[in-house]
């Protein structure tokens, strides 16, 4: 028996009366190790016919699922990885579909089926939503493996009940089995199967043995000239040899990977030469180090002592890496590109030579408002690449933003980052403990009401805020505040009462942006930098604010000598009236 | 048993401190009532086991439990935030001063009071059937355990002082060692026994700890004790305070913080 996966594959898909083709397909087989911890992956999906942007969703729906399946940790089950990459997929999707046309009828908007097939090892692994069809090909028949979604309301009007896009979450289908060499699977849209009988299939596969491209070009062809109208994909997949033996257990998952030891320094690791311990903490340790390979250094996080009991803890920890392989910005760390297969849980991040904000701040005690516009303007490039792909940080602090020494500001520490799509629906929300630090976290998470982009806007400005003036703009009140009500007695300290010589606008945008309510903040991060760069009108107020605001102090002297001196006079006067 | 780094368990002492300054005024008076409390009716229930054993060495063996207990429900004592609360500004964790560490131990310390008066009261009616009998056995053992701490003192004026602000310095180091190895275990049976160890050593050597005294002294003074409550705050509680605050922050917090955790900020990169 060989001891290497291989297989042949044909694909063909026609488009139908319409000028454009929204099926969409794909396949990828990878090389090296990924082949092993990820193996061959087929998908198809067919978008919506109601819908002018179907085919974005359906190519939108392959691409990034072929992209980020290989993206995931190897740390991951197949279930796992692509039940996550899907649910993310959907999540823009059906943003997308939010967005445009498709807010009020759903059957206008980013929607497509799915399906696909994984081969790792030995196993097959099938996904699929929607009524496109996943066969297995026996001597004189099919046998569909997929359920078709699709709900009939009469002999001629039916629709599709699940789909991708249609919905903020979507449910699902997965099923793995154990694959036999010499089989054919067949993927199929309803443009195809709906035209095609098991004997046609058989009779092409028997006419192109060698060539399962011309026999699904063969296929789509025959569905076309029987009357299809609607798109038309095919894939074939024949197994011709399956490994000897899986090394890596289909359902490889976190456990799968053993802790590591307590690195320290010249000891060799996962390929890595260990150089220096850069910080131990109680979540996590960090050494950095050279990978053999390619001779860079790159920082090893591994997890702490204290969490390593801890399942959230570690799901969160193999989270990061595949979050930072998603994000492409020169302001989010990256991470170590390597392929190596890994037996042990760790994080490899590049090695960013500089010191982080917390830092430049102590040696930049009231730095000039330029200065802190170009940090923060950074950063936010940062947060908004992370917005993009429907993420949020949730840890933004000073000590998760790295300054190099080009001057490059990059955020670090993805590990508390919120994934739309990958938000398990299972947990309690409520139970979950606030994310982040709590000196910088939005009111609206101690509230339990759950964060959004205009958190990381709150984080954002309580930051440019203390960059300005070395405190916290509420003080640590803020992270005190349990209810509502002691959201009303927050009281946001001017940034002039600290640093009387900045401009009155400063404290206009970083009051709006540090509102409590969410709702009364600028809307979006793009927002308050513009606001930062160039304010607006109604950040300029030529009302002079009046002495009480501007300086308390000064008023309450002023008016206690006014007071003094009205008291020495009444005296006076009524000595002198005696 | 999980053994932690002595630097993670560090930052994890840094981290605590900061909690607690970061608490709400509810949270930080509710958990200390209860810690309190819960201290005062270890401290009952040591004294009986003693009087009842007649060998103060099984009173003192059994007396952590509560201790035990108080740690792991997650309520605060004073000497324990002696300790960790100054490490989040020593640390310059955002946001931390010295006004927030005086908050919190003066919350801290009105909490621990109310909770352990509670218990005093509590056990009061109880040794004394609701005030109707004169104090049984226990009773009246803790009513004059409270005269040789105080007047006791006092009879020897400053080298009284100076030997009650001795002990509690003494009492300080060795409960908050107990709050410190907690931490250096992940498991519950490993923070009790780290926890264990250095109580009992306390407790038999009859150190002075500002919490156990805010119970047996107003005690006493319910169960006839033949001192003052002037003598109590001046020739006891005030400075076991200041003995426990100086036992837990040098010999524990500062020893620890500066040698397992370099002050200085470093470069990390994720």
């Amino acid at each position: 028996m060989s001891t290497i996966l291989r297989v042949t594959l044909g694909q063909a898909s026609l488009a139908g009366d319409h000028d454009t083709n929204q099926d969409f397909h794909g396949a990828l087989l990878p090389r090296g190790h990924q082949l092993a911890s990820k193996g061959i992956a087929l998908a198809l999906a067919d978008g919506i016919s109601s819908s002018q942007v179907s085919q974005i969703a359906s190519q939108t729906a392959v691409r990034s699922f072929l992209d980020d399946y290989y993206a995931t940790s190897e740390a991951w089950s197949v279930r796992r990885a692509a039940e996550r990459v899907l649910s993310a997929t959907n999540a823009w999707l059906h943003s997308q579909t939010m967005g445009g046309d498709g807010r009020f009828e759903k059957d206008r908007g980013y929607v497509c089926t799915f399906s696909a097939l994984i081969l790792k090892g030995r196993d097959l692994h099938l996904v699929h939503v929607g009524d496109s069809r996943i066969y297995r090909v026996h001597t004189n028949a099919l046998e569909q493996l997929t359920e078709d979604h699709r709900v009939r309301l009469s002999a001629t009007e039916s629709y599709l009940g699940r789909a991708l896009g249609t919905g903020a979450h979507v449910e699902i289908d997965y099923r793995s089995w154990e694959a036999e060499p010499g089989e054919t699977y067949l993927l199929a849209t309803d443009g195809a199967y709906g035209h095609l009988q098991a004997d046609d299939v058989h009779q092409a596969l028997q006419q192109h043995p060698q060539d399962p491209d011309a026999a699904a070009t063969h296929l789509v062809s025959l569905a076309r000239s029987r009357g299809s109208d609607d798109d038309a994909t095919l894939q074939l997949l024949r197994i011709d040899a399956l490994p000897a033996s899986t090394t890596l257990h289909p359902q490889l998952c976190r456990e799968g990977l053993s802790l590591p030891p307590i690195l320290a320094p010249r000891m060799e690791f996962e390929g890595f030469t260990i150089l220096r311990e850069i910080q131990v903490s109680a979540r996590s340790h960090l050494h950095l180090a050279v990978d053999k390979a390619s001779g860079r250094q790159y920082v090893i996080k591994t997890p702490s002592v204290d969490l390593c009991q801890d399942a959230d803890y570690l799901d969160r920890f193999v989270l990061e890496e595949w979050i930072a392989r998603r994000v492409d910005s020169p302001h989010v760390i990256k991470t170590w590109p390597g392929e190596r297969p890994r037996s042990h849980l760790f994080v490899a991040m590049e090695f960013i030579d500089g010191q982080t904000l917390a830092q430049w701040m102590r040696d930049n005690p009231a730095p000039p408002l330029d200065s802190v516009r170009g940090v923060i303007e950074q950063l936010a490039h940062g947060l908004q690449a992370l917005h993009r792909r429907e993420m949020l940080h949730q840890d933004l602090r000073p000590e998760n933003v790295m300054i190099d020494h080009q001057g490059t500001v990059k955020l670090i520490d993805l590990a508390s980052a919120h994934v739309e799509g990958l938000a398990e629906c299972h947990r309690d929300a409520l139970v979950t403990p606030v994310p982040g630090t709590l000196q910088y976290i939005a009111p609206e998470y101690l509230l339990g009401q759950g964060g959004s982009q205009r958190s990381e806007l709150f984080a954002l400005a309580a930051i440019t805020y203390q960059m300005l003036t070395g405190q916290l703009p509420y003080g640590l009140d803020l992270a005190r505040v349990r209810s509502p009500q002691d959201l009303r007695s927050l009281r946001y300290v001017p940034v002039r009462h600290h640093r009387p010589e900045l401009p009155t606008w400063v404290d206009a945008v970083l009051a709006k942006a540090l509102q409590p309510d969410p709702a009364r903040r600028q809307e979006v991060i793009s927002e308050f930098i513009q606001d930062l760069k160039a304010p607006g009108a109604q950040f300029k107020n030529p009302r002079t604010p009046p002495l009480i605001e501007r300086n308390p102090v000064l008023f309450w002297k002023s008016a206690t000598a006014l007071l003094s001196l009205t008291v020495i006079a009444l005296i006076a006067w009524r000595i002198l009236e005696r | 048993m999980a053994y932690l780094a002595p630097a993670e368990f560090v930052t994890k002492m840094v981290d605590a401190g900061e909690s607690k300054l970061l608490m709400s005024t509810r949270d930080t008076l509710i958990r200390a009532y209860m810690a309190g409390a819960i201290l005062a009716l270890a401290a009952a229930f040591a004294v009986s086991v003693s009087v009842n054993t007649g060998n103060p060495l099984v009173g003192a063996l059994l007396f952590p439990v509560g201790f035990c207990m108080l740690y792991l429900l997650g309520f605060d004592l004073l000497t324990g935030v002696f300790t960790l609360a100054p490490l989040a500004v020593m640390d310059k964790r955002p946001g931390a001063t010295w006004n927030g560490v005086m908050r919190n131990w003066s919350l801290v310390f009105t909490g621990n009071f109310a909770g352990a008066m509670t218990v005093a009261v509590f056990m009061a009616i109880i040794f004394t059937n609701g005030f109707t009998e004169a104090p049984n056995a226990i009773g009246q053992k803790i009513g004059h355990i409270g005269e040789g701490r105080t007047v006791g003192y006092a009879a020897h004026g400053a080298a009284g002082m100076l030997t009650l602000f001795i002990r509690a310095v003494m009492c300080n180091w060795m409960v908050s060692t107990g709050v410190v190895a907690a931490m250096m275990s992940t498991s519950v049976s490993g923070k009790v026994i780290a926890m264990w160890m250095p109580i009992l050593v306390f407790f038999y050597m009859g150190f002075e700890h500002s919490i156990v005294n805010m119970y047996l002294f107003p005690s006493g003074l319910m169960l006839g004790g033949n001192f003052t409550f002037m003598d109590y705050m001046i020739w006891n509680e005030i400075p076991t305070v200041l003995g426990n605050l100086v036992g837990g922050l040098t010999f524990v917090g500062a020893t620890l913080y500066s040698t397992h955790y370099k002050t200085a900020p470093k470069r990390r990169a994720a």
